[in-house]
């Protein structure tokens, strides 16, 4: 049988703050981390807005070394990593070994040092590229600097499934312990802005002027985002074994791709329907078991009425309470759903629903119960996190209380 | 882990189109065609010499439209993963055969550098001209899991899909990625694998890092006394790969397995220090590779190696492969002929592996011990540049 999987620690970096409490009082409170952009010039761009981590100062999480070393989105991995070993009141060699692996997601990784290598490579030739620099870059580097900071030896994947890669990474993560592959694995998702990132959404016509309202009918695209979400995922025996408190489980997750277009989704939303049906089946549930969807909501027309026309066929028109984060932090890419997954496994803890903010007018496309405006408590048993990306990917995972996951669930098996 | 059976094989490479061409790459090509770069200005790199796809056309595979907006490790993926299938039998002129279903189909595969091509295309519109002139056909190309997200438009395979960087081990993990999803009935069949395209950028980047054995400069992969250096290659090799019960079921033959997976990571020593070429990492890997094939080191009578003539890179393997093993075993040198191709360099590694399985050839690319003509257990290696390492154990029958 495989082992029961819980996330006993989280870590986050995010426009909204640091920490897994900090962030979701801020959801709470409904709190925007959308600002105008201050990293880069956007005067030719046509858009001025993100969600940027604007007092990310590595020193803060990382050890000098570990900043000489690393690019931003690194930095932010390592910085989640230290923040959810703490909350897993994990000692910092405790978990060094072959037992431990860590995988993550990113959509581009160290985005913003490809941009700053060739602009040196354009202004100075390539004497200008400086070499530390270069090896700084690869977004194979992220989990090796995180295996780095907490001793893994296992695995080191990077699995750049754009704005599923959260979902895939604590998907797959959950499934290295369930097979027997890992005790402990280190996963989330992490993003940064970048010049070329940002306007090429802007190009792509997806981004809003200044703010983000998902599934609401004037809705005008996507805030562009940044953070991370780092968990540690414990096997069941690990976490007893050591005391640990488990802060939620996971459950079973699904993943498919649409194989439609490159970055619209499927508009009958094959592969959004079957993700979502192999999560709650995964996780031995039926669809009338789920409490709260934290949704992939992005506020794009395309993306918010086919998720929302699938959630109400998987739900068979029940009206679950449907959120999404994104109208706060907005669309933070790679790092999206394991930032909404660290809402959801707050959700399973206290029973908050976030509230989806600038809800104003329901959308006949999207007739879904959206927790609009305003957090409000409900039942929290069982939460569920949605994604779909680019590259027609979709994947969808279950939290659950700890315990709350059936025995004789398939993913179990 | 459970045994993954291996049904069909794709490859692109320079002179290589589809597995007859592969053989016959693997049976002939000691060395690769190493020459100076078409892709960009050789003025510019005095010396470079790599092994480019020069004659690389995907049209005859793929037909004339629908490739406007895609760049080149699109295409390498787009070709080896329709050779891949058609080759295990799943298709014919790109159509599912009967009994195959892309709902039931997946692709899971690697590349350490993709979209590199295009951040760098992109970004010097950006910076040279205005952002506002920035291709939107074009911008998807600089998201790493655009060219498998291609490879399922094309290829029609909706059960999973997903990319997998782990530098130069990415190809060999993609192949654990693929167990797990095929181990939770996710999918049926999966193209596993891996692809690489050339680009000025990175050659730049191992340029900078003085990595490349230059023209003149001796390149000896598996050589590391000699060998002054590596070089870069470009390609794609792309598997089918099965449970055996389906497999079977479909009357595919089950002749070559994968039935071992291992990996490993280990730190450099030094806190400054981002490159670590781990002997220890290798070592580990094939351990536990080994073990979960359930086999012993002499069990095993060939290696594919990883060494790519960088000679540090190398002699951690030789070190690795001392330890495990003692005596010396023979070992295929890929990347002679093919070159690093860095994310697809354990796929190469891993066709060269199955074609020499499945139709007994011995691989032209190969060290001064005798293969053995009737090798049946292979390990296939792969070393990553910051510690990490993968292996593979291969089996006949």
């Amino acid at each position: 049988m495989g082992s029961r999987v819980y996330v006993t620690g989280a870590g986050v970096v995010s426009s909204l703050g640091y920490g897994r409490e900090a962030f979701q009082r801020a959801l709470i409170e409904g709190r925007s981390g959308v600002t105008r952009v201050s990293g880069f010039d956007t005067s030719a761009i046509g858009r001025d807005f993100a969600a940027e981590v604007k007092d990310f100062r590595a020193r803060d999480w990382l050890t000098a070394a570990e900043a000489r070393r690393t690019g931003r989105c690194s930095a932010f991995c390592i910085a989640g990593a230290r923040m959810a070993l703490e909350d897993a009141k994990l000692p910092q060699d405790s978990i060094r070994g072959e037992r431990t692996s860590v995988v993550l997601g990113t959509t581009m990784g160290e985005v913003a040092l490809i941009e700053k290598l060739d602009r040196a490579w354009v202004a100075s030739g390539p004497e200008g590229v400086k070499d530390i620099e270069v090896s700084r870059y690869g977004t194979t580097l992220l989990p090796i600097h995180v295996a780095r900071a907490v001793g893994a030896r296992g695995m080191v994947l990077t699995l750049p499934a754009a704005c599923a890669a959260g979902n895939y990474a604590i998907g797959f993560g959950a499934d290295l312990i369930r097979r027997g592959r890992a005790d402990v694995v280190i996963t989330g998702a992490s993003e940064i802005i970048g010049h070329v990132q940002f306007s090429g959404f802007v190009r792509l016509g997806a981004v809003a002027p200044d703010r983000c309202q998902p599934f609401d009918l004037e809705r005008q695209g996507l805030i562009v985002g940044e953070g991370s979400a780092i968990f540690v995922l414990e096997s069941e025996e690990h976490a007893m074994r050591r005391g640990a408190s488990p802060l939620a489980e996971v459950g079973g997750w699904g993943i498919a791709c649409d194989a439609f277009h490159i970055t619209r989704p499927h508009p009958d939303g094959e592969g959004t329907l079957h993700a979502l049906r192999r999560a709650i089946s995964d996780s031995g549930f039926l669809a009338s078991d789920v409490d709260f969807i934290n949704a992939h909501g992005t506020a794009t027309k395309a993306n918010d009425a086919v998720e929302a026309r699938c959630l109400n066929e998987v739900f068979g028109g029940r009206r679950v309470p449907v959120s999404s984060i994104k109208s706060m932090i907005g669309h933070c890419m790679g790092a999206a759903s394991a930032l909404e997954a660290a809402s959801c496994i707050e959700t399973v803890r206290d029973g908050w629903y976030p509230p989806t903010m600038h809800y104003s007018q329901r959308d006949p496309e999207c007739d879904i119960e959206v927790v609009a405006n305003e957090a409000r408590r409900g039942a929290h048993d069982v939460v569920l996190n949605n994604s779909l990306a680019f590259g027609g990917y979709d994947a969808a995972v279950i939290f659950a209380k700890p315990g709350k996951i059936p025995s004789e669930a398939p993913c179990l098996r | 882990m459970t045994p993954l059976v291996i049904t069909g094989l794709g490859a692109v490479t320079q002179g290589v189109v589809g597995r007859a061409a592969f053989e016959g790459a693997t049976r002939e090509r000691e060395v690769g065609s190493f020459r100076a770069p078409t892709l960009f200005d050789e003025a510019r790199w005095p010396g470079a010499r790599v092994v480019e796809a020069t004659d690389f056309d995907p049209a005859p595979v793929l037909g004339e439209k629908g490739l406007r907006n895609i760049d080149r490790l699109t295409k390498f993926f787009l070709v080896a993963s329709r050779n891949a299938l058609e080759d295990a039998g799943l298709k014919r002129d790109a159509k599912w055969l009967e009994g195959a279903d892309g709902r039931r189909a997946g692709v899971c595969a690697s590349t350490a550098y993709g979209s590199l091509e295009s951040m760098v295309e992109l970004h010097r519109v950006a910076l040279l001209e205005s952002p506002r002139y920035l291709n939107p056909a074009k911008f998807p190309n600089t998201v790493i899991n655009a060219a498998l997200g291609y490879v399922s438009i094309w290829e029609d395979l909706r059960a999973v899909n997903a990319t997998v960087c782990n530098g130069n081990c990415g190809a060999l993990d993609s192949i654990l990625v693929a167990e797990s999803f095929l181990g939770t009935d996710r999918a049926d069949v999966i193209v596993v694998g891996g692809a690489e395209a050339m680009h000025e950028a990175l050659y730049l980047a191992f340029e900078r890092l003085e990595a490349m054995a230059v023209d003149g400069q001796t390149f000896a992969p598996g050589d590391e006394e000699r060998s002054k250096g590596m070089r870069l290659g470009e390609g794609s090799v792309m598997l089918t790969v099965e449970r055996e019960e389906f497999a079977r079921a479909r009357g595919a033959s089950c002749a070559v397995k994968i039935t071992g997976f291992g990996t490993s990571f280990e730190p450099p020593s030094s806190e400054v220090m981002i490159i670590n070429l781990s002997s220890e990492a290798i070592e580990r890997a094939t351990r536990l590779a080994l073990d979960d094939a359930k086999l012993t080191p002499s069990d095993i009578d060939a290696v594919v190696s990883s060494t790519n003539g960088y000679s540090a890179y190398d002699a951690a393997e030789k070190t690795a492969l001392a330890s495990v093993f003692g005596a010396a075993k023979p070992r295929a040198l890929v990347k002679r002929a093919y070159g690093e191709t860095l994310g697809a360099g354990g796929a190469f590694a891993l066709g060269t592996a199955y074609v020499a399985l499945d139709r007994g050839i011995t691989p032209a690319a190969h060290d001064s011990a005798q293969w053995p003509a009737d090798a049946r257990r292979l390990l296939v290696l792969a070393t990553g540049f910051y510690g990490n390492a993968s292996a593979v154990v291969v089996e006949r029958g």
